[in-house]
């Protein structure tokens, strides 16, 4: 029995696994026995043991075996050994690595040829800094990576879900004692589930599996679960002892989690972030392998996180000829259909569509994987879709070719210069998509075999731009995502142009995303009669505007009318501060970015604490405790009764069709309960208790859509008992405005995730404060303006 | 020796490898490997297997989907005349053809030919046909028919709210109706009718969206619109403490919202001004008397 000696601490450091092997690698010899035994064997049968105090860090590398005569004194090899010892060493490695990435490849499945053998544990972002700079400080700034996980909407939204449903959001494992709502075992989630077979494993893990699917997969090895199963599910689910998700992201200095002390409390003295905290990082892009059709509903491989993951040494990037890594780290994926996968909007699809387990009352899809049939979604997110099914993903655009997701939210747009054409009559010069800059897609010098040279090619960005900016200050951000955590407001230009800060990114992008025009309004108004403005509208997003997220992202119209002197004839998308007593805001506080648009006046129950708890609306929430429509009532008006009026808003609807006999969740002035006599269609804010969805109120891409407004104008005898003269020519000024979460939302979560809320307790989320620092409201990312002639 | 033997094993198995690799990579070349997935499918609307022509379940989804989405070349049901319609009243302004296309819809999803079913229950539910009727292309004719055609709007409307009693606007709208043909009946009994039934429909509109609690709105009244249009009448009709009651009403419920005609909240001002000063003066005149009691509708919520 050897000893292998404290004198050789620096060469053991690195621990692969492969299957229920522990291997340690260093010195040139390789050491491997089953787990959790002390006692290792080389290739020739010679045993090892580790002293207790042995430092032990998990670091992948790529292991050559080592012939036995040279374990003791491995420098001393003869040099014709040590050409031999590594001419077969890379020759197996490159075989086996090719041969396991081709298969990989064969199949849209799961892989059981890779179970047997595991290269590498899902790595933290940090680990591809040293060669990948430039992505890791661009991913950092993207709201995909980090922010996402610990976003206070992000897990207010979720909680607030759990509180509906029973806890039924949170993942359950392969060693779950669940039971679902028939009674049988719930043992897959959203992501670990081979196929569906009971919507409660599409519910389990729902919101995280798409945020940290691999936290998801991870969590089946109990040692390495961020993310618990709950206690309790349906009627056994306890509100009150439910943690945020983001209360899990977080370990001490030996990697071990820590939890804050309080329920939803602060950052644990001394914690870093753990490997969930970091999202949707390198690791889970670059260690996809293809769609997964049997866990996507209708086997296109979109929606719900549908695709392949398998943590490997093996690694897809876009390349189709990729270089070798330096010190093998890892190796570049050659699968063609890998790669293909990657470059595709399909790969952004698998989660960028929403499919929302459940039953549209307007919608039938059913699920057309054998053996799913039970399990129905309705489309929640139509991201995707809009552009598979768009003008986008076909070349009659104005671009002549198809345009996919990563030509715009990975490439220079909007910086890459300008095009100007025609849509219908509207004459647009808009950023180009598809313009990449030139760069380097790894650090010269240091991450190529041989310090092979790097070409300088176009490469893609990891900024991901959207809509988003966090609703949390640097400091918080730094606390729970490491310190020096980029701001939003971030000055400055990268390299390739383009901005750092993402609040400056994501106005850029708004301004690229819509073209107004007055021109076909009325050219004559006269007092006492009505005329009508016609804004003509177009969307040059390659999905609907807004989307994704879309019912909530905000964007409208506000139009103004004035005489020449400024009298104000006509406001339409206009926000007025008021007080909000529903969450302590008794007076108005003078900002207006925390105002609702004035077509609807809702308020949505929170819920409230209560024994036993019974999931469902009874205690919980979720309905309209107010709902009237407002002076400004464009959308239904439009959208129902085509009335040329009010506000025009670009946001998708969730609706809840209640039937006869339910009641809506608010009283009559008489104190008696609404109840549904006939089947009444009402937006709600809750995707929990929606059964429909109106996709369709979103701006369409390059389809350009009039919207009339039929303005009333005063009377003569109006405007005299005004003291007004009206003196022309009108000015009609319109433009575009974006919000990206309706206040009444916020608030919704605010009280639902309050002291007040079933939990019983503050989860230290959202409130009013917190809403008045971030929630900015991006004007004018659009601007149009006419001139009406005034007639007598 | 021991060292050539390796190298021999170990060259043997580097054979194996590559020959699994290679074979399975051959596989792959020769196309047999990944199954009916292909990358950035291209899209072709059609009435099958579209996701954007939604199958009912059991309702009619009742919004507006881009009519060339649709695929549909003539439509063949209700729904589909009403997805046209609204193509040609909002894209094409051509509303003559809007309404001959929301008429077929209601021909073809009329509950008097049996062709849809007003639902009260539950179980209604469980019948999969005739389907629910819909409330949108009729909704849409009353309105294109409010100034033309009053009385047939009016009748649109109702049947709205037999499908759903609590379809918010509609009682605004057959109020506004109502008022319209006020104005234009020059008999007088006819004009008491209609302002009478005007302010039924208005305070109908009212029951539906009653004010909130003070925890969680500063409104102590809303549906400013409909106060507005219930002042207007009961002024027309010279019922003028009611009017001055309605504009206060109205200022009230702007507070916190303004209007999308913001001069009106000054005019209400001095229109309450003035109907005071007309209460206060015998003989006001004019239109029917408000000391009848006919006229003697109850507060606002």
């Amino acid at each position: 029995m050897h000893r292998v000696h404290a004198s050789w601490r620096g060469g053991f450091n690195d621990r692969v696994q492969f299957g229920q092997m522990d291997c340690y690698v260093g010195r040139g010899m390789l050491l491997c026995a089953r787990r959790s035994m002390t006692v290792y064997a080389d290739m020739s049968g010679s045993k090892y043991t580790f002293e207790p105090s042995w430092p032990r860090a998990v670091v992948g590398r790529p292991l050559c075996p080592v012939p036995a005569g040279d374990r003791d004194h491995p420098r001393k090899m003869a040099f014709h050994a040590r050409f031999a010892r590594g001419l077969y060493c890379s020759s197996f490695w490159i075989a086996l690595l090719v041969s396991i990435d081709v298969a990989s490849g064969q199949t849209s499945d799961r892989v059981p040829l890779m179970d047997l053998i595991r290269g590498q544990a899902f790595s933290r972002p940090e680990e591809c800094l040293p060669c990948h700079r430039r992505q890791y400080d661009e991913l950092r700034t993207a709201v995909k990576a980090g922010y996402r996980n610990v976003s206070p909407l992000f897990n207010a939204l979720e909680l607030a879900g759990n509180f509906f449903g029973g806890g039924r959001l949170r993942p359950v494992y392969g060693d779950s004692a669940q039971l679902t709502s028939d009674g049988t075992p719930l043992t897959a989630n959203v992501v670990s589930a081979q196929r569906f077979t009971h919507v409660n494993e599409m519910q389990a893990g729902f919101c995280i599996g798409c945020h940290a699917p691999h936290v998801v997969l991870m969590g089946e090895d109990p040692d390495r679960r961020e993310i618990p199963e709950l206690a309790g599910l349906g009627m056994a689910f306890r509100p009150g002892q439910i943690r945020p998700l983001r209360d899990y992201h977080f370990i001490d200095g030996r990697g071990e989690q820590v939890l804050p002390a309080a329920i939803g409390g602060s950052p644990p003295p001394g914690s870093k972030p753990s490997l969930g905290a970091s999202g949707i990082s390198c690791d889970v892009c670059h260690n996809v392998i293809g769609p997964d059709l049997d866990r996507s509903v209708r086997r296109d491989g979109l929606g719900n996180g549908s695709f392949t993951l398998f943590p490997s040494l093996s690694k897809v990037g876009p390349f189709r000829f990729p270089l070798a890594v330096k010190g093998s780290f890892h190796s570049a994926s050659l699968d063609p259909n890998r790669i293909a996968y990657l470059r595709s909007s399909d790969f952004c699809g698998s989660c960028h569509d929403v499919r929302m387990p459940g039953v549209s009352l307007t919608h039938r899809e059913s699920n057309l994987n054998e053996g799913s049939e039970s399990v129905t979604t309705y489309r929640l997110e139509n991201l995707n879709t809009e552009w598979e099914t768009g003008v986008y993903n076909s070349t009659e655009n104005p671009f002549g070719r198809v345009i996919r997701c990563q030509d715009c939210h990975m490439s220079a747009y909007p910086y890459g210069g300008d095009s100007t054409y025609h849509v219908g009559d509207m004459r647009i010069t808009s950023p180009t998509p598809a313009v990449f800059s030139l760069g380097f897609a790894a650090e010269p010098g240091v991450s190529t075999e041989f310090n092979a040279r790097l070409p300088k090619r176009p490469v893609t960005n990891h900024y991901f731009t959207g809509v988003d900016v966090p609703l949390m200050s640097a400091a918080e951000m730094s606390a729970r995502l490491g310190p020096g955590y980029p701001e939003a407001d971030a000055h400055g230009l990268d390299r390739h142009g383009v901005p750092n800060g993402l609040a400056q990114r994501r106005e850029d992008l708004l301004e690229a995303a819509v073209r107004i025009s007055l021109g076909e309004t009325d050219q004559h108004a006269r007092a006492g009669q009505p005329f009508t403005v016609r804004l003509t509208a177009v969307s040059l997003t390659g999905h609907r505007f807004p989307a994704g997220f879309s019912q909530e992202r905000t964007a409208y119209v506000e139009l103004t009318i004035k005489d020449f002197h400024g009298f104000l004839l006509y406001q339409s998308g206009y926000v007025v501060d008021k007080p909000h007593p529903e969450t302590a805001e008794m007076e108005p506080d003078g900002n207006l970015d925390d105002e609702d648009l004035e077509h609807l006046h809702a308020v949505v129950d929170p819920g409230r604490w209560t024994a036993p708890y019974r999931p469902g609306t009874a205690s919980n929430g979720h309905t309209n405790s107010l709902f009237a429509l407002g002076p400004d009532n464009g959308p239904e008006a439009r959208v129902f009764f085509g009335a040329d009026q009010g506000l025009v808003l670009w946001r998708n609807t969730l609706t809840r069709v209640f039937l006869p006999g339910d009641a809506v969740g608010r009283a009559k002035a008489s104190n008696r309960p609404v109840v549904a006599q006939g089947p009444h269609f009402e937006e709600t804010f809750s995707a929990a208790f929606a059964n429909s969805v109106d996709n369709y109120r979103s701006l369409a891409p390059l389809r350009p859509t009039t919207y009339r407004y039929n303005v009333e104008l005063p009377t003569e005898e109006e405007l005299g008992l005004l003291g007004i003269d009206l003196v022309g020519p009108l000015h009609v000024q319109a433009q575009v405005n974006f919000l990206h979460f309706p206040p009444l939302f916020l608030r919704f979560l605010a009280r639902t995730t309050g002291a007040e809320g079933p939990a019983g307790h503050d989860l230290n989320l959202l409130d009013e404060q917190r809403m008045d620092d971030f929630l900015v409201n991006v004007r004018g990312v659009a601007r149009a303006e006419t001139f009406v002639e005034l007639v007598p | 020796m021991r060292n050539q033997n390796l190298i021999r094993v170990g060259s043997a198995c580097l054979l194996v490898v590559a020959l699994v690799g290679a074979a399975l990579a051959s596989r792959e070349l020769l196309g047999t490997g990944r199954e009916e997935f292909a990358p950035n499918r291209r899209f072709e609307p059609s009435r099958i297997d579209n996701p954007n022509y939604p199958v009912r379940n059991p309702f009619y989804f009742e919004g507006k989907i881009d009519y060339e989405l649709l695929g549909i070349d003539e439509p063949e049901n209700a729904w589909e005349y009403l997805q046209r319609g609204i193509w040609h009243q909002d894209d094409r302004e051509d509303l003559a053809a809007a309404k001959a296309d929301y008429r077929h819809s209601i021909a073809l999803n009329d509950p008097s030919t049996g062709t849809c079913r007003i639902i009260r229950s539950r179980a209604d539910l469980e019948i999969s046909d005739p389907p629910p009727c819909m409330f949108t292309p009729r909704l849409r004719l009353a309105y294109l028919l409010l100034h033309e055609d009053p009385d047939e709007s009016i009748r649109l409307f109702r049947e709205v709210l037999e499908i759903d009693p609590l379809f918010l606007e509609v009682n605004l709208l057959i109020g506004k109706a109502y008022h319209d043909i006020a104005k234009t009946t020059a008999d007088p009994e006819g004009k008491l009718q209609a302002y009478e039934a005007a302010i039924r429909a208005f305070r109908a509109e009212l029951e539906l969206a009653p004010v909130a609690s003070p925890d969680i709105t500063p409104d102590r009244v809303n549906n400013s619109t409909v106060h507005w249009h219930l002042a207007e009448v009961y002024e027309e009709s010279g019922q003028l403490e009611d009017a001055i009651m309605e504009f206060d009403l109205y200022l009230e419920a702007t507070r916190w919202h303004s209007d999308v005609y913001p001069w009106r909240i000054p005019l209400a001002a001095k229109k309450i001004e003035i109907l005071r000063s007309q209460v206060v003066q015998p003989g006001h005149g004019g239109g029917p008397d408000s000391a009848n009691p006919q006229f003697r509708e109850s507060a606002g919520p």
